[in-house]
């Protein structure tokens, strides 16, 4: 087999594995034919998005949904406030700090949820019981979960710039470091930083298992318990979500490209 | 004459390394003054401190009579341009040159007048909507020149500014950087590594080596009259020959018979460096008298041919220059060297 027809293989590969499920998907959802029923005349008829319009516009769903968007834009918002000074400082201090906040940044990958949420849920108890009841006490453990996948993403985008000459360069006209920060390095790694950005909102929208322990009542779940009780409006709002998932990745590679035009590309 | 950058014993080290050493430095108004000596020898250390990234471990530095100690960088009103052009890659031209008189709270029209002043300046009209990628390597480092003009600072410094560029770009923007700081009357100071560089365009040159100020002074008196062996050996070409004087200003090449004169006062029987520039010396026919060589090396350089002879009996080298068409010797020929030692520097060793 020559090179070229491997690696149209290969994609050809790809392409099947994820195509297969989300058609699937797409079809358990829109059409009202049962499976033992689906031949090639049934194929194309009594197709509907009614199932998904009924689950979106329940009040449960949207509940859950608006409180999973608050949480998510809250938790990329910090995850950015706190780590790009955190990872600017580390990274012109030199090598021996950059390696203390690498491993504090990977601890969270081998911390699993149950022992995260038992810790955490001590602390919010005896600290701050009102935030316990809120749905925003999930704000820091998901920020410690997204911790990993954020700091390679933010550290890969510090490391393609020339870090500490533009800082100098901002300072020498005039600008403050916290402001040459905002100013010039965020702009010149924004494909990092919106990639964060989605990352994180990704990981929260994912996320089951620190939500049920906590008994929060965020998108993840509403979909665990919607599955059980319309299968069929749960499996659509997981096809939207990827949908949705997609046209934002899509934005923000294109609002990178676009980037390229002025030399913003990190 | 008021300074506008004096350091004052100022000292520098990071861990175990001694940067710079009791480093007096003085800049007046209007001066291109350029700190030059091998890498590591301290200077864009100096200059870090002076702008305020790094911080002395001891001594004074005043701009403008004000001991800058406790004021941060941003709040020192210093243009600062870098080895690597640092213009921000997001903004255009125009972006970059007006950055700092944003911060400045500079009106939008006085800002616009400023750029398009600069710009002229720099002889950049009509690139204010490029971005950095867009610009060659010394388009950028004119631009870099531009910004750090913009805010109108107090003192320029520029951190070996041409040595990303090639050659012939870099004679031109030299030149060009030369032009627009006369045109602007701003204090400059310019790190470099490259003699020739220092000499073409600065008013002073500061000769640097392991921490330590070697030499200041005008670029020809640098070069004619250099104060330590490390000047005379780093700045321009030199051919040291080791000598032991004979009294009466007569000296003899320390592994050979071969004497010569050298108008010096170099005590009877003691041992010596003689510093000799290649143009002082000159190669005549075997005929003439001199102390006999033999030519071991010719070194085409385009303008110049560097000629380098063995005195005979002797393993010391001794090189001179010849201008393009002029006869050269040619490797093996038998010649009498002839030396202007009234020019020549001596370093008891």
């Amino acid at each position: 087999m020559s090179r070229r027809a491997f690696r149209w293989l290969v994609l050809g590969a790809v392409i099947v594995f994820y195509a297969v499920p989300m058609l699937s998907m797409a079809r358990f959802a829109f059409q009202r034919v049962p499976v033992v029923l689906l031949t090639w005349d049934t194929l194309f008829s009594r197709w509907t998005i009614e199932p998904l319009v009924e689950a979106v516009t329940s009040r449960e769903f949207r509940r859950s949904a608006f409180a999973t968007v608050r949480i998510a834009l809250l938790t990329a918002s910090v995850t950015l406030f706190v780590l790009m000074p955190v990872l600017v400082r580390a990274r012109l201090a030199g090598r021996r700090l950059r390696r203390v906040v690498e491993l504090s940044a990977i601890i969270p990958f081998v911390v699993p949820a149950i022992a995260l949420v038992v810790g955490v849920s001590g602390i919010y108890r005896e600290w701050t019981p009102w935030l316990l009841r809120s749905e925003y006490s999930l704000v820091p453990l998901y920020f410690v979960t997204a911790l990993p996948f954020a700091y390679r993403t933010l550290d890969n985008g510090l490391a393609a710039i020339d870090l500490r000459t533009l800082l100098e360069a901002a300072q020498s006209l005039g600008q403050r470091h916290s402001g040459a920060v905002v100013r010039v390095i965020l702009p010149n790694m924004w494909a990092s930083v919106s990639t964060t950005f989605f990352l994180v909102c990704t990981v929260v929208l994912g996320e089951f298992t620190i939500a049920s322990l906590l008994l929060k009542n965020t998108l993840p779940l509403y979909l665990a318990y919607a599955q059980g009780q319309d299968p069929q409006g749960a499996f659509g709002i997981g096809l939207l979500l990827t949908v949705v998932s997609a046209v934002f990745l899509a934005v923000s590679a294109r609002v990178s490209g676009r980037l390229v035009g002025t030399g913003v590309v990190r | 004459m008021t300074h506008v950058v004096e350091c004052r014993s100022v000292s520098k080290s990071f861990g175990d390394t001694r940067a710079l050493i009791n480093f007096d430095l003085y800049v007046g108004r209007g001066e291109l003054m350029t700190l030059l000596g091998p890498s590591g020898c301290g200077k864009s250390t100096a200059l870090r401190l002076i702008a305020g990234f790094d911080v002395a471990d001891a001594g004074d530095i005043l701009i403008n009579g004000t001991d800058c100690r406790e004021t941060p960088a941003n709040e020192r009103r210093i243009g600062f341009v870098f080895q690597n052009y640092s213009l921000f890659p997001h903004l255009g031209v125009a972006g970059n040159i007006e950055f700092g008189l944003r911060l400045q709270g500079v009106s939008r029209a006085a800002r616009r007048t400023r750029v398009t002043e600069l710009l002229g300046m720099v002889r950049l009209q009509g690139l204010e909507d490029r971005y950095p990628h867009q610009l060659s390597g010394g388009q950028q480092q004119r631009v870099a020149v531009a910004r750090a003009l913009a805010i109108e600072p107090q003192v320029l410094l520029l951190d070996e500014p041409l040595s990303a560029l090639d050659a012939t770009v870099r004679r031109e923007v030299r030149t060009e950087i030369r032009r627009v700081l006369q045109e602007a009357n701003v204090a400059a100071i310019f790190v470099t590594h490259d003699q020739e560089e220092a000499l073409s365009i600065s008013d002073r040159v500061c000769v640097m080596n392991s921490g330590r100020v070697e030499q200041v002074g005008a670029p020809r008196e640098v070069y004619a009259r250099p104060e330590t062996r490390f000047t005379a050996g780093f700045v321009g070409n030199t051919s040291c020959l080791r000598v032991t004087s004979l009294g009466g200003g007569r000296v003899q090449l320390a592994d050979s018979g071969i004497t010569f004169f050298v108008p010096h006062n170099i005590a009877v029987g003691e041992s010596a460096d003689l510093l000799v520039r290649p143009e002082r010396v000159t190669f005549a026919e075997s005929t003439v008298s001199g102390p006999a060589a033999v030519i071991e090396s010719v070194i085409f350089l385009g303008t110049i041919d560097l000629v380098t002879a063995r005195f005979d009996g002797s393993s010391q080298l001794i090189t001179g220059m010849y201008m393009a068409g002029v006869r050269t010797p040619v490797v093996g020929e038998r010649v009498a060297v002839q030396i202007d030692a009234t020019a020549a520097s001596v370093f008891a060793r």
